[in-house]
């Protein structure tokens, strides 16, 4: 599953690459446009090591943010699967929130709380919170009829059971909605920092945009790209591990 | 105990067509009842009525003597995260294990007890539900097919040590066989298809009873009359 991921980056980043020196040599474009392949190399060993510091530093809060987001949704999830005025309440909230470009707050987290880790934290978790709780709470509101008629039936059914059950029975799911919402908060906390921040890949790449430096950009979309596809396997190794436990006790 | 319908009418919202059109029908138990008839005649409808999951039709529904009804049917699971054995253990009171341990046997189910559910034939999915059901405590018992995919030996073993068992509660066996309700239940409501003039029509089975012999003729005039009436 790891390697899988990595190795469908490495095509997609060969591929796209090749695109760019296609486009290059087919329409004569100087180095300074389109650095030629040379000039990567020599930028990706100038740069590579600054720039893995500042994809760890980046990561580092994506993940912070994530884990905060998957914590809130798991709970507003739980809440909102209820057929009561409350989960009604929570979900038609939560569809329309989520209905509003959340990045486009940003600019307000960096005046009221400054350009530092808050900031991007924040950011992060807003970007990667929402598309998370839609799917969690779809998850949770939807009955596994055949399974829990019986507790039903019965009188046994506790929300503690109806979570499990659901969560069980769409282990798969939340496993690949979770590792999708790591490129979401990885996207956020580029994205701040992007905007505003003073640390991090989104810096960097913004000082590369600056300098119009294409070599530096690339090396840092390649850095971004093997951390997040080695992150994402982790984390779908994970569910299957969680899944394999919970199926063997 | 006495379960009495008296002029259901039930649509369901949106439906072209009545379901029930002022259905009167009366049963008495204990013991095996049956509802009969074509897919789609409304079986399944008269269980959720009884249990209350439907409640908006016109009419009377009365069950004397019948507090605690339980609905049991043939495609539902137990969660798969730990063995059958286990599931039976967490939803049997301490005082049902000696019955728990009989139910299983009877029902061929011991040397499955470490499986996972979804390791099961679907037969035995079925008798593992069941069991579970009848670890319960209920006055009624209904049965949507409950015995689905079990050979036809098994389920004979299984109803007639049903009855020795449990001779004080009420089943309503919901099935598509005709030999096997004519043999086994008391009184069968046969639900007719479109087309016919009576929509129900209660018929005397040979309500068969473990170690008693059957009689062929009183069976095959039963199977007449249900296929008359459907």
């Amino acid at each position: 599953m790891l390697p899988r991921r990595v190795y469908q980056f490495l095509i997609i980043y060969a591929l796209g690459l090749s695109l760019l020196l296609i486009i290059k040599y087919a329409l004569n474009l100087s180095n300074y446009v389109i650095p030629g392949p040379l000039e990567i190399w020599e930028t990706c060993r100038e740069v590579t090591r600054r720039y893995l510091s500042d994809v760890m530093d980046t990561m580092s809060v994506a993940i912070i943010g994530q884990v905060l987001s998957i914590c809130m949704a798991g709970f507003i999830g739980i809440v909102g699967r209820q057929t009561t005025w409350l989960g009604s309440f929570v979900k038609v909230a939560a569809y329309n929130v989520q209905a509003y470009p959340i990045v486009a707050l940003a600019p307000i987290i960096f005046i009221l709380l400054g350009d530092g880790f808050l900031s991007r934290l924040l950011i992060a978790a807003m970007i990667c919170y929402f598309p998370l709780l839609l799917s969690v709470l779809g998850i949770m509101s939807e009955p596994v009829s055949d399974i829990e008629h019986f507790y039903r039936m019965t009188g046994r059914m506790r929300w503690q059971l109806e979570v499990k059950i659901r969560a069980f029975e769409n282990i798969g799911k939340l496993t690949t909605v979770i590792a999708g919402s790591a490129t979401l908060a990885m996207a956020g906390t580029i994205v701040a920092e992007f905007i505003a921040a003073n640390a991090g890949i989104g810096y960097s790449i913004r000082i590369a945009l600056y300098q119009s430096d294409l070599g530096k950009i690339l090396v840092a979309l390649f850095l971004i790209g093997i951390s997040l596809s080695v992150y994402q396997g982790l984390l779908e190794w994970l569910g299957m591990a969680v899944r394999k436990a919970w199926e063997s006790k | 105990m006495q379960l009495e319908c008296r002029n259901i009418s039930f649509r369901y919202p949106g439906a072209d067509a009545d379901v029930f059109d002022d259905l009167t029908f009366q049963m008495s138990g204990p013991g095996f009842n049956a509802l009969f008839g074509p897919s789609g005649v409304g079986k399944t409808s008269i269980a959720r009525m009884l249990t209350g999951d439907l409640d908006n039709f016109s009419g009377h529904l009365r069950a004397r003597g019948i507090d605690r009804i339980l609905y049991s049917y043939n495609l539902e699971r137990l969660p798969g995260w730990s063995a059958i054995g286990k599931h039976l253990a967490r939803i049997s009171t301490p005082d049902r294990q000696a019955k728990k341990e009989q139910l299983v046997d009877l029902f061929g189910m011991t040397p499955f007890l470490g499986a996972r559910f979804s390791q099961l034939s679907l037969g035995q999915k079925n008798r593992i539900n069941l069991i579970r059901y009848l670890l319960q405590d209920f006055h009624m018992l209904i049965m949507d097919e409950s015995l689905a995919n079990v050979d036809e030996l098994t389920r004979e073993k299984i109803i007639l040590h049903m009855k020795a068992l449990f001779p004080d509660k009420f089943f309503v066996y919901i099935s598509h066989n005709i030999i096997e309700v004519s043999k086994f239940c008391r009184e069968i409501l046969v639900l007719a298809g479109p087309g016919n003039k009576r929509p129900a029509t209660i018929v005397h089975g040979q309500d068969q009873h473990l170690g008693q012999p059957l009689e062929k003729q009183h069976l095959e005039t039963t199977m007449l009359e249900i296929m008359n009436a459907a």
